[in-house]
């Protein structure tokens, strides 16, 4: 063991070391048989990542395809058949295949990295989640053949993302298109689970010496709040979906109207799931925005007591707000007052986070990278995101607005403008930690331009037909409308995202061979994934860190003002 | 550098223990066990076959994940380099702000006592009702139209009532008028005894006759969108005068009730929460101007 150079603390000796990776010099055959046999979490983390980066190239040319089709009035560029299938895959290949893997993938690579562990609590468990969610997307996927039965021509589910019942009855959709949705979605849940146990597991029983759960980085407390609303989520999906196939299959009629069933009771069921899911996929995105707006800020984040609280209280607030999705199925006037206040009071926690960032970020000494880029520009577009989720709480305001382009633009300002634009961030961030190279930052530049200018173009303009009163899910419309230089604006910024995202796969792809060499710390870091090789060895840290504060590397950069001298 | 698989107890005699980490073996198990399953559900929507195939090859993996972790679990030794990377101080040293140990308070240092935003909120609450009421009794000759205006926002059966309704007693109104105008002014006289002492010079004018201005617009053009009908039937003046009334008398009592030194009186780089030592400091700046 070397000498360190610089006196280091005796509570944080054994927090950095850096050990060069054994080299893999195996055939490709033999690299591709270490991958699927690999119960490593950085590799699972890795392949989770890579999955979804797939579908969301995926997901995105059926995003392109639905404004090629709405740019024009009248338009018959794809047939309606085809349009149904490409906005019920679209939103349902975002929501399960694109943003729970790639978030669990961050998850998988950085929670044992940050908690000083070698790996997570079931590594077997870990590899068992990640093929099961896999095999569930191929098999999402394979119903574009197989939908209506081998001997069929094959389609994929048209039903919507929330598959609305009656609608997905065995009379309204007969053959296999709803069968698919379903059982994939059943098996997907499986490994969605299946992670979260993983998570909660490791991080209660894996954290290392002196890492007590206020000393945590705040990405792993928002992950295990995440896993805690996956395990109460994903069961009513479950179970709706159980329903939903005893219906189509045994005869059974939870769902059908027409036998005493209730479709009022599969939209319970589906947004109890349906809404806690958005806060599964935006609290990861809050979670690198913990990490990365305090190291671009040089600041520590602020409030981090009110920020943990304030992730847990997003947490419970958002298991009783499902019915807000429900204002227009009809409901009391307590069950409207009770869901409109129940919406607002997640502004509460959530305004806690936004003033926090803030904070941090006021009289810091800012260093604008593209990963801090795009955490600035989350910043600005969450807020609009949430302004217009408190318009449509209003249950009033959800009455003339709902289900109309309106809505869409507010959930894609989530999505995309939160959730999409955060999970770029993390790339930027931690791709010279996962493949040891540094992105290519003037590419960085021209991806997070191109993709503001188109996310503003798109979904800036696209609540305007909605308030206009342009339908969601609407095949086509009428020039005499008015909503035409709108749609077409809109399609526009779309095809701008969507070269904003070829810049970023070719600097992925670029920089993985070409890249500058990133070193352990490539952007003066304080959490312990900072303090091994890049990439980690199988291994993470040869010597079990002990940590003395919420910044360890801190510590040890700052011997004359560590952060353990005042926690 | 990997090592053969072998079980914990091999390990713990192996002599590269000292230099070597155990990890769990790599192993197909896990993704076999995924494929079966998957293969199970496929046959749903499939062929048959599809469940059999899938049920073996399940049974097989399971079969195999017990073996990986029974009665041992496979590990895998990984040798050991550690170097310690020698740490370069950030070149950014960290500078303290030499003020005393109030440096970091944040102002104001005292505030009003909750109950005194209480008291407030009651006071204003109930001087309030007297605009209100005057104009119901003058204009409608009713004491209740007021009442049932605000209680019936939370009378679920009660859509778009008449006139003759809204000036007549309803228990169910009246019961929720109560709660509302109860919660709701406690809330924002408590809101007052929290901000007053914040806020820069002249806070009742604030208090007491912008922010109800401001609230009353507000609510004006929120209403024209939640409820036009409501918005219909409220007489604006009265209902700002209300307001108005509201926030002098909650801010006039908060005020009154609290003993504080107004923050107008120091600069604003130390209302805005700026470290501005020299311009207000603690204890010491103010003993070193005495």
């Amino acid at each position: 063991m070397a000498t360190p150079t610089i006196p280091i603390p005796d509570h944080v000796e054994g927090a950095f070391d850096e050990t060069q990776p054994p080299k893999f010099r195996g055939t490709y055959l033999e690299k591709v048989h270490g991958w699927v046999v690999t119960v490593d979490h950085k590799k699972i983390g890795l392949m989770y990542i890579s999955y979804a980066l797939i579908f969301l190239l995926v997901a995105g040319a059926e995003a392109l395809a639905i404004r090629v089709q709405l740019a024009r009035p009248e338009n018959t560029a794809i047939s309606p058949l085809v349009y149904n299938r490409i906005f019920t895959m679209h939103g349902t290949t975002m929501v399960f295949l694109v943003g729970m893997p790639i978030l669990f993938g961050f998850g998988n690579y950085l929670i044992p990295l940050m908690i000083g562990a070698r790996d997570m609590a079931f590594p077997r468990l870990n590899a068992f989640s990640f093929w099961i969610s896999a095999f569930a997307g191929i098999l999402l996927y394979y119903s574009f053949i197989g939908g209506l039965g081998l001997s069929g021509t094959g389609t994929a589910p048209d039903v919507g993302w929330f598959a609305y019942a009656p609608l997905t009855e065995k009379p309204f959709s007969p053959g296999h298109t709803v069968d698919y949705w379903a059982v994939s979605l059943l098996a997907n849940g499986i490994g969605s689970i299946g992670t979260a146990i993983n998570i909660i597991a490791t991080i209660f029983s894996m954290r290392c010496k002196g890492m007590t759960l206020f000393r945590m980085p705040l990405l792993p407390w928002v992950y295990l709040t995440m896993s805690g609303l996956v395990l109460v989520a994903i069961g009513p999906l479950t179970a709706a979906q159980v329903m939903l196939l005893v219906d189509r299959y045994l005869g059974g009629h939870f769902f059908d109207t027409q036998m005493g069933g209730s479709s009022i009771l599969w939209a319970h069921f589906f947004w109890i799931f349906g809404h806690p899911e958005v806060y599964i996929l935006v609290l990861p995105a809050f979670a690198f925005a913990n990490e990365i707006i305090p190291v671009f800020s040089r600041k520590a984040i602020f409030g981090y007591p009110a920020m943990v609280a304030a992730t847990v209280g997003i947490g419970f607030i958002s298991l009783g707000v499902w019915a807000h999705h429900m204002f227009t199925i009809g409901m009391t006037s307590f069950g409207n007052a009770f869901f409109t206040l129940s919406t607002m009071l997640v502004s509460i926690p959530t305004g806690i986070k936004t003033f926090n960032w803030l904070a941090t970020l006021w009289g810091g000494k800012i260093r604008f990278t593209t990963a801090m880029l795009f955490s600035v520009g989350f910043l600005f577009q969450w807020l609009i995101a949430g302004l217009t989720g408190i318009m449509l709480s209003v249950s009033a305001w959800d009455w003339q607005l709902h289900n109309s382009y309106f809505v869409v633009a507010h959930f894609h300002y989530v999505l995309v403008g939160g959730i999409l634009f955060m999970i770029f961030a993390a790339i930027y961030y931690w791709f010279p930690k996962m493949t040891g190279r540094m992105l290519n930052e003037r590419l960085g530049k021209w991806h997070f331009w191109l993709m503001l200018v188109g996310f503003h173009l798109t979904f800036d303009l696209m609540h305007v037909p909605g308030v206009l009163g342009m339908p969601r899910q609407i095949y086509t419309y009428q020039a005499d409308r008015g909503w035409t230089v709108w749609n077409e604006f809109i399609s526009l910024g779309g095809f701008i995202q969507g070269a904003a995202v070829l810049v970023l796969v070719y600097n992925m792809v670029h920089s993985y061979f070409r890249g500058a060499v990133a070193g352990p710390d490539p952007w003066d870091g304080w959490t312990l994934e900072w303090s091994t090789a890049s990439p980690p060895p199988d291994y993470n840290f040869a010597v079990e860190p002990v940590v003395a504060s919420r910044r360890p590397l801190w510590d040890l950069k700052h011997p004359e003002d560590p952060d353990s001298a005042v926690e | 550098m990997t090592t053969p698989i072998a079980s914990s107890q091999d390990a713990k005699a192996s002599h590269h223990e000292r230099n070597s980490v155990h990890l769990p073996a790599p192993t197909p198990w896990p993704m076999l066990l995924a494929l079966g399953f998957a293969l199970v559900f496929a046959a749903l929507v499939t062929s048959q076959g599809l469940a059999y195939l899938g049920l073996a090859i399940a049974v097989y993996a399971a079969i195999g994940w017990f073996r990986q972790v029974l009665p041992e679990e496979h590990v895998i030794h990984i040798e050991v380099e550690t170097e310690v990377v020698a740490i370069q101080p950030s070149n950014r040293t960290v500078t303290r702000i030499d003020v005393d140990e109030t440096h970091r308070a944040q102002l104001p240092l005292k505030t009003f006592t909750w109950i005194s935003g209480v008291k407030g909120g009651i006071a204003g609450g109930i001087a309030m009702v007297i605009p209100a009421e005057l104009y119901g009794l003058i204009r409608f000759h009713s004491l209740w139209y007021v009442v049932n205006l605000l209680g019936g926002a939370g009378v679920g059966d009660w859509t778009n009532p008449t006139m003759e309704q809204l000036t007549h007693f309803r228990l169910s109104a009246f019961i929720t008028a109560n709660i509302i105008q109860g919660v709701v002014t406690l809330l924002v006289g408590v809101l007052y005894g929290a901000m007053l002492p914040l806020w820069p010079k002249r806070p009742v004018l604030l208090g007491g006759i912008v922010a109800p201005v401001l609230w009353t617009g507000l609510l004006y053009g929120a209403l024209n969108i939640v409820n036009p009908y409501l918005r219909g039937k409220i007489d604006w003046w009265s209902f700002a005068a209300s307001q108005v009334l509201f926030g002098v008398v909650a801010g006039y009592t908060v005020s009154r009730l609290g003993d504080l030194k107004s923050l107008a009186q120091v600069p604003l780089a130390v209302r805005l929460g700026v470290e501005s030592p020299g311009l207000e400091g603690g204890e010491r700046d103010r003993g070193q101007r005495r």
